[in-house]
């Protein structure tokens, strides 16, 4: 055991030799977080508004957070990739296989939390815009949602971390992202301490900055409310 | 192109249904000893956390940051193929994806923890103090007591996250369901049946789960 422990040499000059793999995996990483953050920012709102309405309208928007939410990534791209591919017989790139499975997770998580943020506007400000004469749209726009937006913004920013790291499970079905080209790299130098270290280190600090971008917003928005 | 040539046949899933019974079961045991250790790391961590001592409570936080930050399955990977590979310990796929429930959970159950602990008043433990406990009995007798109560709910849906986590234990070839559904749709070529019949259970898990997690919520809550 002990002599097995000793003889592990590192060699982490593998790091800087993959860089350019690695770099081009991050830009499809961050390209398809950005692209899913902003697809359930706006599936997110719809499905919240939907969900708000009474009767049988609202428990359709109701089922879908719960049945959408269940699900882990891997078993949506599997099954939107793989399962709805073939059943209706769609030639399904990886990539948009992959944004569509994130979007549907997280747009499920986002109408809760535009959902919580919009009652939690007191309804004495809508009595008054609609007391003014704005119509029931008008006062949700100029009104109810920008106030709403600015509590629910950090939740939505830290649902951004979640995007960031799920994420990675696309690399199963060949999406070149940043962990698809760390295992090439773990499988052409037989290195996997050195790659998923370092690969880990690049998810956390992607996370730890977005996270910081969330509790700064979160500190300002609340500076205006109060 | 569009081709509708696809033949579904559910008698792949309902046929083999006991084998994804047993399948499920295992995501589900998996998921529950997880969760069981994160809890213990959690609330060990979330006792250091707030121990007042820097030296404590600043690893602590670190650890919180970092389990929390990398994605499970680069902790999986780097659990099951890195660690193994510098150290020589070659983890079982079990015990792997056990670990990495328990370390990613318990970035969560720290903070879960660390919330309870705080929200409980100074008051009840400089009270439960100066009538004679010591410090070991009135955190046994006085402070958990109150906070398990706040910890409840929220541990529950980390359960939950833990539960669909748990389903990526395939990708290093533990035999659980999803691991079934991809066999299957190797060897038959049914994808949509098994990966639908996955999903489906996943989903009744989940939200069997979540209803008891509301359901609990409402009982502890203090009117």
């Amino acid at each position: 055991m002990t002599a097995l422990l000793l003889a592990y040499s590192y060699d982490w000059s593998v790091i800087p030799r993959s860089a350019a793999f690695l770099e081009r995996g991050l830009l499809v990483t961050i390209r398809i977080a950005l692209l899913s953050v902003a697809f359930s920012l706006v599936l997110g709102l719809v499905v919240a508004l939907i969900r708000m309405v009474p009767g049988p309208i609202g428990l359709i928007g109701f089922l879908y957070i719960q049945v959408f939410r269940a699900l882990s990534l891997y078993v949506y791209i599997l099954f939107i990739y793989f399962g709805i591919a073939a059943a209706i017989g769609l030639n399904l790139d990886p990539i948009p296989a992959g944004v569509v499975s994130l979007t549907l997770l997280n747009s499920a998580y986002m109408a809760e939390i535009y959902r919580s943020a919009i009652q939690a506007i007191d309804p004495g400000q809508r009595e008054a815009a609609r007391s003014l004469g704005l119509g029931g749209i008008g006062t949700f726009v100029t009104v109810v949602f920008p106030q709403a937006w600015r509590i629910a913004l950090p939740s939505l920013v830290n649902q951004f971390t979640d995007i960031i790291k799920d994420s990675s499970v696309v690399a199963l079905i060949g999406v070149p992202d940043l962990m698809y080209q760390t295992i090439e790299r773990v499988s052409f130098y037989h290195r996997p301490f050195e790659f998923y270290t370092t690969v880990a280190g690049i998810y956390l600090v992607m996370v730890v900055i977005v996270a910081q971008l969330a509790s700064r917003l979160e500190r300002r928005l609340q500076r205006h409310l109060a | 192109m569009i081709v509708l040539a696809y033949q579904f046949d559910w008698r792949v899933v309902t046929d083999r249904w006991p084998q994804f019974v047993a399948g499920a079961w295992v995501d589900l045991w998996v998921a529950v000893v997880g969760f069981a250790l994160a809890c213990a790391i959690g609330l060990v961590n979330a006792l250091l956390r707030t121990s007042g001592m820097r030296a404590l409570s600043v690893p602590s936080f670190l650890y919180v940051q970092v389990m929390r930050g990398v994605p499970l399955y680069v902790m999986l990977v780097w659990i099951y193929f890195g660690v193994a590979n510098i150290t020589g310990i070659t983890f079982t796929s079990f015990q792997a994806i056990i670990i990495t429930l328990a370390l990613t959970g318990s970035g969560y159950t720290t903070e879960i923890f660390r919330a309870g602990l705080s929200a409980i008043d100074r008051g009840q433990m400089e009270a439960a103090r100066s009538i004679g406990l010591s410090r070991a009995r009135t955190y046994g007798h006085v402070v958990l007591p109150q906070a398990f109560r706040i910890v409840v709910p929220p541990l529950g849906n980390t359960f939950v996250g833990l539960l669909k986590g748990a389903t990526i234990m395939s990708v290093i070839a533990v035999p659980d369901m999803v691991f079934l559904a991809n066999e299957l749709n190797v060897t038959l070529f049914t994808p949509f049946e098994v990966f639908a019949a996955v999903a489906g259970i996943l989903v009744v898990l989940v939200l069997f789960f979540s209803a008891l997690v509301y359901m609990l919520e409402r009982r502890l809550r203090i009117a």
